[in-house]
């Protein structure tokens, strides 16, 4: 039986649903992404597990016990924020030890479980700092290291790496993962940072206007997208319109197609012609955007040397790996 | 910093100095005429004594209206903090749209003229089972909504700025009740604001003359009344009156910033 197990949800906001018979399973000890845009319900999804909002109807399990009649305080459950929610008025130690005095633990266990939980975010040396005297990535590790001390059954991540540079976003993306690894904590990632969400999950469930789309490893979400929102919120995927993909593919097709741009390769023999319209440096890959029987195709390249780059308005040779091409709903 | 650097500077400098002197000139001419022994046709005052200020602080009217008027005031500001910061809270947190309607509603001690509410307020308190007229009880009453727009706009700001729905969850979430996480995680940091709305709130109140005079007169003097009531009096005894309170409510205010300083 999975550990965490959501059963037709059901929330909506002065009458228009926020969501609707929402059902996935978490195992224990797993590490699950909520991705989609900005208003699927995603966060309204996570506060709803956590008892900050409540539901309509619907069960939420945890470890086979419904957490709907239960009070935040009561359901074991840890939470970081995108604002972090430090409390100004304390130092690092007491915001780390506040779950701590709130469950009345003994001093010395609490002394000791504080500095092992800062030592695990590498932020011994700053118990006695205060919020507003560190950086948004040290706010961030104290905030995670708060809702670790308590030991909870589950963790909730609410877009915490969101108000961070980007240096920082990945090293932090990276703490996080060995930490959650390390104590083999479930754990509820939410973002709408699809390279987020792919580097760091078991799983992941893309959302969209408050229903899961598709749920799968992050294989599975990037190379198979089962509809035209997964295939472009996930990736660049080149998505035609079954009119162009007919024209392209030089044979009858019904429905629309998506391509991945690095499935398409740049020579200049091929068999399909084209002309290169523009060029963009993304680093180690260069994205054109090609023209072919009159369709824009973005192709994604891998940088290899100066010599490979074709100039804007040379002719190239196209070649489209046939396993690579999707049709989507 | 940079108007230093710049040409023209010492111009701006000038400028702020200049009307710093201005705004304090009177100020500086009461109290200099409060420790003169006579000032009257010369251009500078004939001795200097303190004899004003013996006077004044022996003098038991003046004590029992100093008195009085830090009563009504305190009291107007317990009675403004107990309503207004769960007032407040409640709005934040579970009724977000209420602010748009609170924000008119603060406006109202400011619309209308204290000469013109105090007419109403004697209307409906000089008789019948709410006989307050000429008892501190309405002036605390009134005072209590003179001091709300300050208040409110105050601590606004502060728990807009300490984002009060995420510290609520955050504690609850970490096993706080709700009293728990008002009281040791919002409460701490909405203290900038306080102080902030109680010190202006006080040093207004303080000086408040319209409604002390009309709706209590002598009955329960404060120091504006008496200061009125005084006019006639020595001159010099007055400005010993002005400067007094004025120096209190500067060392007040110093001493709670003082008191704010080293936290965070």
């Amino acid at each position: 039986m999975s550990f965490v197990s959501v059963e037709k949800l059901q929330k909506s906001y002065a009458g228009s649903p926020v969501f609707d018979d929402i059902d996935c399973q978490i195992q224990r000890g797993e590490f699950v992404t909520l991705l989609g845009p900005s208003g699927c319900g995603k966060s309204t999804l996570l506060r709803c597990i956590a008892g900050l909002t409540p539901v309509d109807s619907g069960r939420i399990l945890l470890d086979g016990h419904d957490l709907v009649p239960l009070s935040p305080q009561k359901r074991g459950i840890g939470m970081v924020f995108q604002s972090y929610a430090l409390f100004p008025n304390m130092t690092v130690e007491q915001n780390v030890a506040f779950g701590l005095r709130m469950q009345k633990t003994p001093a010395e266990e609490s002394r000791t479980r504080v500095r092992e939980v800062l030592e695990l975010v590498e932020l011994g040396s700053f118990a006695g700092r205060y919020p507003h005297q560190l950086s948004g990535g040290q706010c961030q590790r104290v905030a995670l290291a708060r809702s670790l001390v308590t030991r909870p059954r589950l963790l909730l991540l609410d877009e915490p790496l969101s108000a961070l540079d980007a240096r920082i976003r990945k090293h932090l993306r990276e703490q996080i993962r060995a930490i959650q690894r390390e104590l083999g904590l479930t754990t509820i990632f939410v973002t709408h940072d699809q390279e987020e969400a792919l580097t760091m999950s078991d799983r992941i469930f893309l959302m969209n206007q408050g229903r899961i789309v598709q749920s799968g490893d992050a294989e599975t979400l990037y190379t198979a997208p089962v509809d035209l929102f997964a295939a472009g919120f996930i990736g660049n995927y080149n998505l035609l319109d079954a009119d162009s993909a007919s024209r392209l593919l030089q044979r009858p097709v019904s429905s629309r197609l998506a391509i991945r741009p690095e499935s398409i390769s740049l020579g200049l023999t091929g068999e399909l012609d084209g002309q290169v319209r523009s060029h963009s440096l993304l680093g180690n890959v260069i994205r054109y955007r090609v023209e072919v029987r009159e369709v824009e195709l973005v192709v994604d390249v891998l940088n290899r040397s100066s010599e490979d780059l074709h100039a804007d308005g040379q002719r190239v040779s196209l070649a489209i790996d046939p396993t690579a091409l999707r049709e989507v709903a | 910093m940079r108007a230093e650097s710049r040409p023209g500077g010492w111009y701006h400098r000038a400028m702020v100095y200049l009307l710093f002197l201005i705004l304090l000139l009177p100020l500086a001419g009461t109290l200099l005429y409060s420790l003169s022994t006579s000032w009257s046709a010369s251009l500078l005052p004939s001795g200097l004594t303190f004899k004003w200020y013996v006077a004044l602080w022996s003098e038991p009217r003046f004590l029992a209206a100093f008195g009085q008027s830090l009563l009504v005031c305190v009291g107007a500001l317990l009675l403004s903090v107990v309503l207004i910061l769960p007032l407040l809270f409640v709005v934040h947190y579970h009724f977000p749209r209420l602010d748009a309607l609170m924000n008119i509603l603060i406006l109202l001690p400011f619309a209308v003229p204290p000469v013109v509410s105090s007419v109403g307020l004697l209307q409906l308190y000089g008789s019948g089972p709410m006989a307050m007229v000429g008892t501190p009880w309405i002036l605390i009453g009134c005072y209590f909504t003179v001091a709300l727009p300050f208040m409110y706009r105050a601590i606004t700001n502060n728990l807009q700025a300490i984002n009060l729905r995420d510290l609520m969850d955050a504690a609850q979430l970490l096993g706080a009740s709700t009293w728990q996480a008002a009281f040791l995680v919002v409460l701490p940091n909405l203290r900038k604001g306080l102080m902030v709305a109680l010190l202006l709130s006080f040093s207004f109140l303080f000086g408040e003359f319209v409604f002390a005079n009309l709706l209590v007169g002598t009955r329960y003097e404060t120091l504006q009344v008496y200061l009125n009531n005084m006019r006639n009096s020595s001159g010099h005894f007055n400005s010993a009156l002005v400067i007094s309170y004025f120096a209190f409510v500067l060392v007040l205010t110093w001493v709670a910033n003082r008191l704010n300083k080293d936290k965070p």
